[in-house]
């Protein structure tokens, strides 16, 4: 979690949900509920959230507000889920997502 | 299908503003919002705003934003959120995305404001993880607690890419520079001082050839521009970043309008597609209003006022108020819209390039080129005075319309006068009593108490401090120059954390007295 | 008639740039090469542009390209971007699912 601001000059300690328990690509990794799950994975070092259709480039989070949707993966096996915008919930399953799958591309 | 008198499309500073004028006159008034939380771009600004008491000045964005909503709250304005509003007919139907369904409703008066998105701009390597806006930066910061990266190249040297740039620095991150393609800064030169004197490098008339890395961000280059912004061969640059952050400007997000038949215009003083309409807001649509960022871009307050307007009017426009009410109404707003639509970053003064201040003062060109005023510039500005004993120097070059730092002080030491953006200046005479209000009063951070000579050799300097950790007594360390370079060796002799400063500590340092008029950071070591 | 829709002028040919592979519109992958090969196949309007290549159809639907793609086909027809319609807006103004969009709320939770 040294990605995360313990204390802020200006805003203090930031209130926050629950520490819960997810997956991100089947590997267990915690973050607070209600928080985006765009921060949680920030937090915990992930920045490649995608891989385009055409070209497979990786894409992560750009405008963070849910308008640009580069920070879309799989939660849940729904695909294009706007992970910046989208409340994180114990136990949720959240996957790269490769094109518009969480199969990667030459399983497809 | 459910009505409203007047429907508001946006929950940020202009639509909350126009919500509470509305509904404080009677009418029945919701606004939709597409966010989870309310406030537009507020929530997100921890700093200080400019203008003056009647602008909300001294006030911190997010504390400003909770004001805005529990006024909302009082006066009885229905604010939905989570609620997108997908479509606005001539008809003043609105179509509104909520949870899995549409909802339809009608407004007898709509409010259009929807603010604005930012500005892209194109490299190799755009799209890379680790390029984001400087929008996205703040709201990982401000909203979620979450570091944005650990090494930043900011790109962008209007006021976003100055207040952000410190933002980051308040976070830990380390801003490795400050680029911009333009020739010379383009926000507040003491948003610029604030940033530089922490030792960030300004690269003006410079941009970015390429983004590295593989899988994300690892590096990246600049280079310098000509005249013709192409690149001049061997300028280049090399930064190890994780993360390359994009302030270029901001469009209004106008589509609603033209969606409803508004006329619009492609106005580039207004930053793009913005609809045609008169002082007030009123658009070539009746019933169909306009606030904020949505029809030119400008700052929150101006927005929060400009919502405040096409509240009432749209109140007139449905009977609520009488004509005259409306007139004198408008006429008190006007006023104060136009108080902060004056100095050298006016919107009437968009794109000149300014020499001189008001009062026939050089303009620092050393701030516009690197950020920072020379020590052979400062000493030209009223602000800064030499004398025995504490006294404040105030570091304030500029014509931006803004007054706290007259009101701080209760021994009458800065005085400004009835134009707020003339520079102020440090009262012959005046008694300073070391109380430090102005140091924390100053948006700007530009204020500093200064002992010239204590008597032994060296000079105190107390500034305004915004970091974590705090250092304590006796820490000792290195003070900084203006260019955020170290010039002497420092200790602190204390650290003032009072709730008066509202989280704007202060520190003061000893200094060798030669750098009295010279060290004005505190960097530990 | 409007200059820039004047389909008779002569743009000149499709001179090949050193930054054509640059990517524009982030959702489908289109470059400006591309972008700029269509003005020259013969779409001059923001909504042409659209509809032949896909730019600002896809995820975001153009929240992130248009501006961009505006500069590049007023570029290559040799006008100020300003004198460029922007392509035609329309419900939604948000990408929205179909299974969203078809699900009308129910009359009776509303008032008259």
């Amino acid at each position: 979690m040294s990605e995360r601001i313990k204390e802020h000059p200006v805003l203090g300690v930031q209130e926050k949900g629950e520490l819960v328990k997810f997956t991100f690509d089947g590997k267990e990794i915690e973050g607070y509920e209600g928080e985006p799950i765009a921060a949680a994975l920030k937090a915990a070092g992930v920045m490649v959230h995608r891989y385009t259709q055409k070209e497979h480039k990786p894409r992560g989070i750009f405008c963070a507000i849910g308008r640009c949707t580069d920070c879309v993966m799989v939660v849940n096996g729904e695909p294009n889920v706007r992970t910046c915008i989208t409340p994180l919930a114990a136990g949720m399953d959240v996957r790269t997502q490769y094109g518009v799958s969480d199969q990667p591309f030459d399983e497809q | 299908m459910k009505r409203y008198d007047l429907i508001i499309v946006g929950a940020g500073p202009s639509g909350l503003s126009a919500g509470i004028e509305a509904a404080k006159r009677g009418l029945k008034v919701v606004i939709f919002d597409e966010n989870e939380k309310p406030g537009g771009q507020l929530f997100k600004q921890i700093h200080k705003f400019f203008g003056s008491k009647e602008h909300r000045a001294k006030v911190r964005g997010f504390v400003i934003g909770q004001q805005l909503l529990d006024e909302a709250d009082e006066a009885g304005v229905e604010v939905v959120l989570n609620a997108t509003v997908i479509g606005l007919y001539q008809d003043k139907e609105v179509v509104v995305k909520r949870g899995g369904e549409i909802e339809h409703f009608k407004g007898n008066a709509i409010i259009i404001a929807t603010g604005a998105a930012e500005n892209m701009v194109t490299f190799p390597g755009w799209t890379l993880p680790g390029v984001i806006g400087a929008g996205a930066a703040q709201t990982m910061m401000n909203l979620h607690g979450v570091l944005p990266g650990k090494k930043v190249l900011m790109l962008g040297s209007g006021n976003v890419g100055l207040v952000v740039s410190f933002q980051l620095e308040q976070c830990g991150c380390e801003v490795v520079a400050l680029v911009d393609a333009a020739p010379r800064v383009g926000g507040y030169g003491v948003h610029a001082a604030k940033v530089a004197r922490t030792g960030v490098p300004f690269y003006l008339s410079h941009t970015i050839v390429k983004a590295e890395g593989e899988e994300c961000v690892t590096g990246v280059t600049i280079a310098e521009v000509d005249s013709k912004f192409q690149f001049i061969p061997g300028t280049e640059k090399h930064f190890d970043v994780d993360t390359i952050c994009l302030a270029v400007g901001l469009s209004p997000m106008s589509q609603l309008l033209k969606m409803a038949g508004c006329k619009m215009e492609d106005n580039p003083k207004r930053g793009g597609q913005v609809p045609i309409c008169d002082e007030y807001g009123r658009t070539s649509l009746p019933g169909v209003f306009v606030a904020g960022d949505v029809s030119g871009i400008e700052e929150a307050s101006s927005a929060m006022i400009e919502g405040r307007m096409a509240g009432i009017a749209a109140a007139e426009y449905l009977g609520y108020i009488e004509k005259k009410d409306l007139d004198t109404e408008l006429a008190a707003l006007d006023l104060a819209l136009d108080g902060l639509r004056q100095g050298m970053f006016a919107p009437k003064n968009r794109g000149k390039a300014i020499e001189q201040t008001e009062e026939g003062i050089a303009i620092s060109e050393n701030l516009l080129l690197h950020g920072y005023v020379a020590d052979e510039e400062i000493e030209r500005f009223p602000g800064v005075t030499r004398r025995s004993g504490v006294h404040p120097v105030i570091e304030c070059t500029q014509n931006i319309p803004c007054n706290p730092c007259q009101d701080a002080c209760r021994k009458g030491c800065i005085s400004i006068g009835a134009n707020i953006t003339s520079l102020p200046i440090a009262v012959e005479g005046a008694d300073c009593i070391n109380c430090g209000m102005c140091v924390a009063s100053c948006s700007g951070q530009a204020i500093f108490l200064v002992d010239e000579d204590c008597g032994d050799g060296t000079a105190t300097v107390t500034l305004p401090y915004e970091f974590l950790p705090l250092p304590v007594e006796g820490t000792k360390g290195k003070g900084l120059g203006r260019d955020g370079k170290v010039i002497c060796d420092a200790e602190v002799v204390s650290v003032k954390s009072l709730k008066a400063f509202d989280k704007t500590s202060l520190l003061t340092m000893r200094v060798p007295k030669e750098y009295a008029m010279k060290a004005r950071f505190f960097k530990a070591v | 008639m409007n200059s820039v829709n004047d389909r008779s002028r002569d743009i000149g040919p499709f001179v090949p740039g050193p930054d054509d592979d640059m990517l524009i519109c982030r959702c489908e992958e289109i470059t400006k090469g591309e972008i700029r090969k269509a003005v020259h196949d013969g779409m001059w309007t923001l909504t042409e542009i659209r509809r032949y290549l896909r730019t600002g159809m896809g995820l975001c639907q153009g929240q992130t390209c248009s501006r961009l793609v505006k500069g590049i086909v007023a570029r290559e027809l040799g006008v100020s971007p300003a004198e460029l319609e922007p392509a035609t807006s329309r419900v939604p103004m948000r990408p929205i699912e179909m299974k969203i969009f078809a699900n009308e709320a129910p009359d009776e939770r509303e008032d008259g």
